[in-house]
């Protein structure tokens, strides 16, 4: 080996152990890339090395070709190492300071009101079942409202709501039942259909509200039985309360079915017990049952009304009150709360 | 109704648990409202015996009394009462007690004498209105007992619902023939003990009826030397316990009939009567007639009279007249049970708010063949608690006697509409135990008869009510029906509801509240707008004046709902409302016409308040952000024009929304003076948007995909300034009509306003980027730079800008 050749050599594993020696100096990226100039840049310490190549012999070349390349490989990969160090470090510190807790730019939330949701719900399992969609008016006429369904002026049934007029012969819709009437006149049987909406009173106090919303259902056909109707009720019922709800059907009176009846279910409350944490349960007043809604068996002379033969068809109709509902469902107390529009209320029904 | 217990178990021997009997009836359709104790607020007060009763030393008018209460020491109480005296029994309230009006009795020290409770009077038990004096109890009481208990009061009265078709179960007959069918029990009726004593009634009145219809029967009975005075013990109780005031003997042996049997009755004073005749007729339009109440009525050929050979006596059914009342010197007396058509009696009785314990059974119907008993009993009792005699016989008048009903009854069908299967005896035996009676020799159709009291068994179908609801409609198996459709009617356009309720799911997703308002505001609400007069729907008998006609616009709603909110410390309001207007139409069936619409209202914070939002008020821009949103995105229609409109009854601006030329709804800032009156003091942002139409445009459109682009597009940007009047539409569509066949699509990307213009030629500064775009190949740059050239060239020539 000539000396030449010799010196050459040493002079590059002197440069490889002064790199090492570095270790720690560069405490950032940027001193790190200083570092990787002076050693390996076109001007740094290994290219300065490298003008003493040329005045090797040729034999000595590939042996000192050879190693200033190992020698570069392992200066480039010392450098790497630290600069992945000082990366992780680097994120480290950075992960340290993200914070996820900060509040998330979420869009604005709005929300329908429960009247509208439970009457979606109503609905969907109506729907479900095979019903149809009808709507009618809210002003609707005396024949619509009241005469058509089997009550005539001077009828007691007509105090069992107090009515509120626009002239003699036209009031705001007292019951969705009207849509009855206004489907079976624009179809013949068979007959399935709901008809939600708004339905006025003349009343107001604490448990009664001028306007509120109920569902009307109808179903017309050969062959139907209050055992249907009592079967499509218990569906609803436990759809909308739950499977263990219970149902319960109570001989009533409306003009426009006969049989009626009312339905109560067990008390949402309670439980049916009629107590809750050892108090008479507030709200089925202990009974253990709560009314939510009327049906029955479609009148004949609703049907004679409306030109459907009552010898050939029978049918099952039932009225419910959405607040009524909405209140036993969300626990709601008051129910001119549903009116009075409070965002703080209204932002509670997603 | 109030149904007392032990009034009831004179006629049915019920002796079970009260709750069970309750219950049972509640499922018999007589729905139990509660069960209450009628005399539960003097249950305290005692039976005390006066021991000693001395003068009070300091007060001449006081009694220094030592009273026995049954306790192990007599108490001292100084009495005021001028009867008081030793050895009476008397009521006593102890100390501690709450008097019926929420007194509560204390300690007491009387011109230096301590007194330990107190005698209570009949009035101050809410017996009487006797002020005499103390109530000197029956000295067989026993010392000690709870007054209730010595007086053997009622303490169980039932509070049920009738539903009207019930008429029958008005009295407690009622409930006791439903008591003893319910349990298998007898009924009994009281025995008729009456004696009369000569004479004949027909002879002493005439009874004349003008239209069978209006009064199918009328029965008088005629009693001679009564004393009208207070009623005994036993009937006042027993009508105190079902909540009535006792009045006089005669009186309340009419209620207490009426209560018991169901039939009203009404006592007039013979000698009032003139010309010995009563003449059943119609009210002549206008005529005034002055009831017992004193108060003068001005009637209608539609009221029914009851009139004697002059004059009016009594308002039919209703009230009596105060000119033929009795008063405490009558001693004869004309005894009234009548029939009158229902839908008469609840038309007076509604018209004139008269609603009366007579009239509620007369409307609903009386049992025209209890008639004669519920008036004899009635006599027998008058004669008992008077002293008085009852002439002999009856004056009677019956033009249209009860006609007994007979129903066919198919027990097949019967079956088939209530979902069960019994077999034909179950239904006959409940036909039988309410009175009926059954002809079954043709198996397939009885013939079934009602009884005279059960007015609500008109039809088969009412049969069928009975079987359901005495086996129990609970019983009753449940099924699901199949619901059979028809072929063409079950393919459907989109239902109201389902286009509705895509609007509503669309305004909860935007971020907004969903309202509901009461569809009646008042005339000031509208006013307040500027609404027009014109048009609105009145309610004619409206709960109150704030709530007195139909919304004509949806927008009164919208703005209480902000004053609500704003009263309630809610300063960020963002909420929507599905709902109808109502305007007045002749031609419609219901002389209105109905109007969906969405009404949008945005005031304050544009965004959440908190961090990261960025800070600003909801502005023009947000408004017009969400119709543009709900019309282009939710409902995918063309995007809409946006027209300034000037003089618009509440909005200032107010922009008009159009998708060619059908007005889908306007927007705008609420002017600041109505604002105001809502308690706002930011801009209030409504939009007011026409669903029908929106509706129908749709329906009619269909979504048609478009293949997506395969060439690359150009982009070329410019700003053009322009006068602050010239509208951004106007630029854009002069872009748009230069005629470029490349031109895909127009974005205004940035607005500048330079400060510290000169007044009158402002200007602002309008970035557009233009994106262009070739279908079928590559553009190549020079080709997009002479299109823009050209469109720029279009605007210079078109609009008074510069680049």
């Amino acid at each position: 080996m000539s000396n030449e050749l010799k010196s050459f050599l040493e002079g590059l594993d002197s440069l490889a152990h002064d790199c090492e020696s570095r270790k720690g100096q560069a405490c950032s990226l940027n001193e790190l890339d200083e570092l990787r100039i002076e050693f390996l840049g076109r001007k740094g310490k290994l290219a300065q090395s490298m003008g003493a190549l040329g005045k090797l012999d040729n034999t000595d070349k590939p042996a000192a070709g050879k190693k200033a390349n190992e020698i570069k490989q392992s200066i480039t990969a010392l450098i790497d190492s630290w600069q992945a160090e000082l990366n992780a470090a680097e994120s480290g510190k950075a992960m340290s300071q993200f914070d996820p807790t900060m509040p998330g730019r979420k869009p604005w939330a709005g929300s329908l009101h429960p009247v509208t949701l439970v009457m979606d719900e109503v609905c969907d399992v109506l729907t479900g079942l095979g019903f149809e969609h009808a709507a009618g008016p809210e002003v609707e006429n005396d024949w619509h409202n009241f005469e058509a369904l089997n009550i005539p002026p001077e009828h007691p049934a007509r105090d069992m709501q107090d009515t509120l007029y626009v002239s003699e012969k036209i009031v705001l819709r007292t019951h969705t039942s009207g849509m009855q009437i206004r489907s079976m006149l624009k179809q013949e049987p068979p007959l399935a259909v709901i008809a939600p909406g708004k339905v006025y009173r003349r009343d107001s106090d604490l448990t009664h509200t001028p306007m509120f919303h109920q569902i009307e259902g109808l179903l017309v056909d050969k062959n139907v039985s209050m055992g249907d109707l009592r079967g499509t009720l218990t569906v609803f019922v436990r759809q909308v309360f739950g499977p263990k709800t219970e149902v319960r059907f109570r001989p009533s009176f409306f003009p426009f079915t006969e049989p009626s009846a009312e339905v109560d279910i067990s008390c949402v409350m309670c439980g049916g017990k009629g107590t809750s944490d050892g108090k008479t349960c507030r709200i089925c007043k202990g009974t253990g049952w709560v009314e939510i809604l009327g049906c029955g068996m479609v009148d004949p002379n609703v049907f004679k009304s409306v030109g459907y033969d009552p010898e050939v068809y029978t049918g099952f109709a039932f009225g419910l009150g959405i607040e009524r509902i909405a209140m036993l469902k969300y626990g709601i107390g008051d129910l001119r709360m549903f009116f009075e529009n409070d965002v703080r209320f209204l932002e509670q029904f997603a | 109704m109030l149904v007392s217990l032990n009034w009831l178990r004179e006629f049915v021997p019920y002796e079970g648990d009260i709750q069970v009997l309750g219950d049972k009836l509640t499922m018999l359709g007589l729905e139990l409202e509660g069960i209450e104790d009628p005399f539960e607020n003097v249950q305290d007060i005692v039976v005390g015996h006066v021991v000693e009763c001395e003068s009070h030393p300091e007060a001449e008018k006081l009694s220094v009394c030592t009273v026995d209460v049954g306790d192990a020491e007599t108490v001292t109480i100084v009495c005021g009462a001028p009867n008081v005296a030793k050895g009476q029994n008397v009521p006593v309230a102890k100390v501690g007690t709450v008097m019926p009006e929420g007194m509560k009795i204390k300690k007491a020290k009387l011109r230096g004498i301590k007194s330990f409770g107190m005698i209570c009077s009949e009035s101050e038990l809410g017996f009487s209105d006797d002020h005499d004096g103390i109530w000197v109890l029956d000295p067989a009481f026993k010392v000690g007992d709870k007054l209730v208990d010595a007086l053997n009061l009622e303490r169980t009265v039932f509070d049920f619902d009738i539903t009207p078709n019930r008429a029958d179960c008005l009295s407690i007959l009622g409930f006791a023939r439903e008591t003893a069918l319910a349990f298998d029990l007898p009924l009994t009726m009281p025995k008729l003990n009456l004696i009369e004593s000569g004479g004949n009634a027909a002879d002493d009145l005439k009874i004349l009826i003008d239209d069978p219809e209006l009064c199918p029967l009328y029965n008088g009975r005629i009693l001679r030397g009564v004393e009208t005075k207070k009623a005994p013990d036993w009937m006042r109780f027993k009508l105190m316990a079902l909540g009535q005031r006792p009045i006089s003997n005669i009186v309340d042996c009419t209620n207490y009939i009426m209560f018991e049997l169901g039939q009203p009755l009404h006592a007039f004073d013979l000698d009032l009567i003139e010309d010995a005749t009563i003449r059943v007729a119609p009210a002549t339009d206008g005529m005034k007639f002055t009831t017992l109440d004193a108060v003068e009525r001005t009637l209608t050929a539609n009221d029914l009279l009851i009139w004697d050979g002059k004059k009016p006596v009594a308002l039919a059914g209703v009230m009596g007249g105060i000119n033929s009342e009795m008063h405490a010197g009558s001693t004869n007396v004309l005894l009234e049970a009548a029939v009158f058509r229902p839908g008469t009696i609840r038309k007076t009785a509604r018209r004139l708010s008269l609603p009366s314990d007579a009239s509620y059974r007369f409307e609903r119907g009386v049992d025209q063949v209890m008639n004669r008993f519920a008036m004899d009993r009635a006599a027998q009792l008058m004669a008992e608690t008077s002293g008085g005699t009852v002439v002999s016989g009856v004056s009677s008048n019956e033009p249209k006697p009860w006609q007994d009903r007979a129903h066919g009854y198919r027990h097949d069908r019967c079956m088939s509409l209530l979902g069960l299967d019994l077999e034909p005896d179950f239904a006959k035996k409940v036909f039988e135990g309410e009175g009926c009676t059954v002809d079954d020799s043709d198996p397939a159709n009885w013939t079934v008869s009602s009884p005279s009291y059960r007015l609500d068994l008109e039809r088969e179908v009412d049969l069928y009510e009975e079987v359901g609801r005495v086996f129990g409609l609970d019983q009753i198996p449940a099924v699901l029906p199949k619901v059979s459709k028809s072929l063409n009617t079950s393919v459907a356009a989109e239902t109201q509801y389902g286009f509705i309720k895509g609007i509503k799911a669309w305004g909860a997703g935007a971020g907004l509240n969903e309202a509901i308002n009461y569809s009646f505001v008042g005339d000031d609400d509208l006013d307040r707008l500027n609404l027009p007069a014109e048009g609105r729907v009145h309610i004619a008998n409206p709960l109150s004046a704030d709530q007195n006609v139909l919304r004509t616009d949806i927008a009164p709603g919208l703005l209480n709902t902000l004053k609500n909110n704003l009263a309630q410390g809610n300063n960020h309001v963002r909420i929507f409302e599905v709902a109808n207007k109502f305007i007045a139409d002749a031609e419609s069936e219901t002389e209105t016409s109905e109007h969906s619409r969405l009404g949008i209202l945005l005031f304050g914070p544009r965004h959440a308040t908190e961090w990261p939002w960025a800070a600003g008020e909801a502005d023009f821009l947000d408004i017009k952000g969400h119709v543009e949103h709900l019309v282009e995105n939710q409902l995918k229609l063309a995007a809409p024009d946006f027209a300034l409109t000037e003089d618009h009854a509440y909005l200032e601006p107010c922009v008009e929304v159009k998708i060619g030329d059908d007005i889908i709804g306007i927007m705008g800032k609420v002017k600041e003076d109505i604002a105001d009156f809502y308690h706002a003091k930011k801009d209030v942002w409504l939009a007011d948007l026409d669903l029908d139409v929106l509706r129908a445009m749709t329906t009619a459109h269909a979504i048609k995909f478009a293949p997506l682009p395969i060439f690359p597009p150009s982009r070329r940007d410019v700003t053009v300034i322009g006068p602050a009047t010239l509208q951004a539409q106007a630029i854009r569509d002069a872009i748009q009509n230069a005629g470029i066949k490349i031109l895909e699509s127009v974005e205004l990307v940035a607005e500048f306003v330079p400060e510290n213009q000169e007044e009158g030629k402002e200007e602002r500064n309008l970035s557009f980027r233009l994106t262009y775009r070739h279908a079928t190949k590559t553009l190549k740059d020079k080709q997009v730079d002479k299109e823009h050239k050209k469109v720029l060239a279009a605007l210079e020539q078109n609009l008074p800008i510069r680049f």
